[in-house]
């Protein structure tokens, strides 16, 4: 929970924050937007420490794009400049384009989700929840909480049936699918008998008695309220523009040039603000360790 | 002024014989620590769920339930809610969120409190239960004690009146036990909050409660100060019923009858319509006033007679036994040690091994710390082995490593040839697959490799063993706590094994039932078998074992037979021990410490 950075904010910030990199990841496309944006994200991650998790999972990731980039110019041979044939078939520049900035969308949305898993933990993604919904929240709260639950109890029962004998992993497939269904039927005797003195704990502790409320264990703090602000300012701004065409290459029917207009360029500097914001707050808690060492 | 009484409360459940409670009269003041005590199904737990409305069972009902004044059925639902705390036996099941600030706000939050009340209430009580520490933590991630703590202070939040806890220890190490039993007296004197528990482990609560409340067959036997109701039960004369007497009562009320019986001594029986003493401090007084006493009466006896030592005039050198001046408690160490060397010599002749463990290493992960390092362990033939240890010492860890279920990464576990071994986990829940007991044991002699007439026999033979003939029709879950943990045993011991190894048997079982388990225990050691046993309960090990092992940081740092095991430990040991220590450093349980009185006695 000790979060500093970007996670220490309030999560209905960092969710706008992150519900808005999807929005514009998906409505933008434009190769410089695009290009921007993976560096400001690998930016993050790296911050983050999350260069080992994408380290591993970047050849996945790249495979997924990679079959987008690669197969559209395939299909598709729409455009007037043609790069060269291949079996007969025009491979055209508007196509390939067009594939690579597929591709990028893909690895914005990947790339932002690593970060997402690492900022919003489920708790705080539950909280937001319930503060629209508080009855649905803790249906959906204690039916989270019977997954880990119940493969805990599992592996206790496995444990010791396989001392009787009752086991799994040994005897033929039809040996092994009648013990699998008696160690099943088990955990599901006990755990609706569990269920029940759950229940009587619950009336025996108000539920149903009021309206229900959700406790938070976050708060809007000044911190939280500006960079709240901002970021709706910085998404608004930048989805206006996007209405105005900005962040958008036109590839059909004719392909318009890459480089950015003056104001343009003013909307590509608000939209890369927005995406890189965490940065901030990211470099932000490294300077302030790294200075206090230094001071101490 | 009453907060919460029954008046003529007859309840039946439906289709029951008997009813469950019976023209029970009970009125509680405002501000009492009551204990209600009885054997399963004497009632007490229905009757505690009848003061708590959302509780209430439904059944035939007749008599009226008041609380603060008027009818419990007429107080508003969020008073009711809010007012009266309940909290139950088992720690996990009571449990609905999964990390602790969600668990102990979900009370709160079930009220619809505002922000700020919540925010400000959970502040205040985490700091008084020392829970700041563990706020983000996982449930699952707490041990028992701390689980049933969570659910005090998740009760606690509403600021009931009235607190009802409902066999809240049962499921608890003793040394959780006491906390949790201390600190229902703290929110008692220092907020007020009115008490009645439900518990059938006496030893810590009584000393702290201001009434205790025997129930027998859903009627009220015994009512008032604890201390005084021990007297009246134990001069009753109920074998089942002085089982409930905490044990430094049971001692004192022996050692004061021994004395009746005792000739010349008939004049006194003034003293034994005094309360019986409940702690170790009031024990120790006790037992000096008696030993006082008896002194001046064999004093008197022998005025007549010439003397034959000066030391006869002072009490404490007549008293003191032969052993114990040669031996005074202060060189006890030594005493041990000595002792401890004498044994180990002893052991070359010593029956032959059937299971040992040798530098066991074990953990559950690569990265998580080792639990048993370089553990070496021996059970002897057809000896109970009884191994302690605190909570998480790794106990569980070693019989089921002894058992064969988890393999250690360093180490052997050698059974001696043609031995089979037996497994009995701590919860029985994780044996019961079929819907009656009946189908339970055939289930069982199948998978033990039994045919036909074979299977038919063992089966006779272990239900009657252990009197579950008349259950074979029922659902195993509807069975008491008791009756499961037969039911588990029995299965376990149908394969025939010939070294059982069982988890925490005694854990949960009130004390009439813990004696029948004792005395199958010793019926199966009379049979041959070898009994390794894990447990936290130092007073039944001590009655029945005979050797006792702690385990602490990953090894057995003592292995001994009970009095010189339990004789050496300050906290690790009985309270019978505890209020004599000082007279017979190695008497661990009350039937030593009246034998030795008796000698003593006689001598003098």
């Amino acid at each position: 929970m000790n979060a500093g950075g970007f996670a220490g904010l309030h999560p209905l910030v960092c969710f706008i924050y992150y519900a808005g990199v999807i929005l514009l990841g998906l409505m933008l496309a434009h190769p410089v937007y695009q290009l921007a944006s993976l560096a400001l994200l690998t930016a993050l991650l790296l911050l983050q420490r999350q260069g080992r998790t994408l380290a591993r999972s970047l050849p996945y990731y790249l495979l997924v794009g990679g079959l987008f980039a690669i197969v559209n110019p395939l299909l598709s041979h729409r455009g007037r400049h043609i790069l060269f044939y291949m079996m007969d078939q025009p491979i055209t520049l508007e196509a390939v384009l067009y594939g690579a900035m597929m591709m990028m969308t893909i690895l914005a949305v990947l790339l932002m989700f690593v970060s997402y898993r690492v900022v919003m933990t489920t708790d705080k993604f539950m909280y937001l929840f319930s503060a629209v919904l508080p009855q649905t929240a803790l249906h959906a709260w204690m039916t989270l909480r019977f997954i880990p639950l119940f493969a805990r109890r599992f592996r206790q029962i496995e444990l010791i049936q396989r001392s009787r004998g009752i086991d799994m992993r040994t005897g033929s497939p039809v040996r092994r699918l009648k013990n699998g269904a008696l160690l099943l039927r088990i955990l599901m005797t006990w755990s609706l008998e569990d269920a029940m003195r759950t229940g009587d704990s619950m009336k025996a502790r108000g539920y149903g008695t009021a309206k229900r409320t959700a406790y938070y264990p976050y708060r809007m703090d000044r911190r939280d309220r500006a960079t709240l602000a901002a970021l709706c300012a910085l998404l608004l701004l930048s989805l206006a523009g996007w209405r105005e065409g900005w962040g958008l290459l036109t590839l059909f029917p004719r392909m318009e040039p890459i480089r950015l207009g003056t104001l343009e360029w003013i909307h590509f500097a608000l939209t890369a603000t927005f995406v890189g914001m965490p940065i901030l707050f990211e470099t932000k808690e490294r300077y302030r360790w790294k200075s206090s060492r230094r001071s101490a | 002024m009453e907060i919460v009484a029954a008046q003529r409360l007859t309840f039946r459940y439906p289709g029951a014989a008997r009813p469950a409670l019976a023209e029970v009269d009970l009125s509680v003041r405002k501000g009492e620590f009551v204990v209600l005590c009885g054997a399963p199904g004497s009632g007490k737990t229905t009757l505690l769920r009848h003061f708590k409305r959302e509780l209430a069972p439904v059944g035939e009902l007749s008599g009226c339930v008041r609380y603060d004044g008027s009818p419990l059925a007429d107080l508003p639902d969020g008073r009711a809610a809010e007012e009266i705390g309940f909290v139950f036996q088992h720690p996990e099941s009571q449990i609905v969120m999964d990390t602790v600030w969600h668990e102990l706000a979900f009370a709160m939050e079930n009220r619809g409190y505002p922000q700020v009340v919540m925010r400000q209430r959970l502040a205040e009580l985490s700091s008084f239960f020392g829970l700041e520490p563990l706020m983000q933590r996982s449930v699952h991630e707490l041990s028992g004690g701390q689980t049933q703590l969570v659910n005090l202070a998740s009760v606690l939040l509403l600021q009931p009146r009235l607190l009802l806890p409902d066999e809240p220890t049962s499921q608890l190490d003793p040394v959780a036990a006491r906390e949790f039993v201390y600190l229902l007296r703290r929110l008692n004197e220092e907020f007020g909050v009115t008490v009645v528990a439900s518990e059938h482990r006496l030893d810590d609560i009584l000393p702290l409660a201001d009434r205790l409340v025997v129930m027998a067959d859903g009627r009220i036997r015994h009512d008032g100060a604890p201390g005084e109701v021990c007297r009246r039960i134990w001069a009753a004369g109920d074998v089942r019923e002085r089982l409930y007497v905490p044990s430094v009562a049971r001692l004192l009320a022996a050692l004061d009858e021994e004395r009746h019986d005792a000739p010349g001594t008939a004049g006194s029986a003034a003293a034994s319509s005094a309360p019986l003493p409940l702690t170790v401090r009031e024990a120790v007084a006790s037992i000096d006033r008696l030993a006082k006493d008896r002194t001046r009466t064999s004093g008197e006896r022998s005025e007549g007679l010439p003397k034959t030592t000066d030391g006869g005039t002072n009490g404490q050198s007549i008293f003191a036994s032969p052993e114990s001046l040669r031996q005074p408690a202060s060189n006890g160490v030594s005493q041990l040690r000595s002792l401890l060397r004498l044994k180990t010599g002893q052991d070359a002749e010593a029956p032959r091994e059937v299971l040992t463990c040798r530098e066991l290493y074990y953990r559950f992960e690569r990265d998580l710390p080792d639990v048993l390092r370089r553990l070496s362990l021996q059970v002897r033939e057809g000896e109970l082995l009884a191994v302690l240890g605190g909570n998480g010492a790794g106990k569980s860890t070693l019989l089921q490593l002894m058992a064969g279920l988890r393999k250690p990464q360093r180490g052997k576990i050698a059974v001696a040839p043609g031995r089979k071994l037996g497994y009995l986990a701590q919860n029985p829940m994780l044996y019961f697959s079929s819907d009656t007991v009946r189908e339970e044991f055939a289930r069982t002699a199948e998978y033990a490799g039994y045919r036909g007439g074979a299977a038919e026999t063992e089966i006779a033979h272990w239900s009657d063993a252990f009197g579950l003939g008349e259950l074979a029709d029922r659902h195993p879950h509807d069975l008491s706590g008791g009756q499961q943990q037969k039911l588990a045993l029995a299965l376990a011991l149908l394969p025939r094994p010939d070294i059982l190894c069982i988890d925490e048997p005694t854990k949960g079982l009130d004390p009439d039932a813990k004696e029948a388990f004792a005395a199958l225990l010793l019926q199966l050691r009379e049979e041959g078998m070898t009994i390794v046993m894990v447990t936290h309960d130092a007073e039944f090990a001590a009655r029945h074992a005979d050797r006792c092992a702690l385990l602490y940081d990953g090894e057995i740092a003592a292995a001994a037979e009970p009095p010189l095991f339990f004789g050496g430990n300050y906290f690790y040991t009985t309270t019978v021990n505890r209020a004599v220590r000082h007279r017979y450093p190695n008497a661990v349980t009350a039937e030593e410490v009246l034998c030795r009185w008796t000698n003593d006695a006689a001598r003098s």
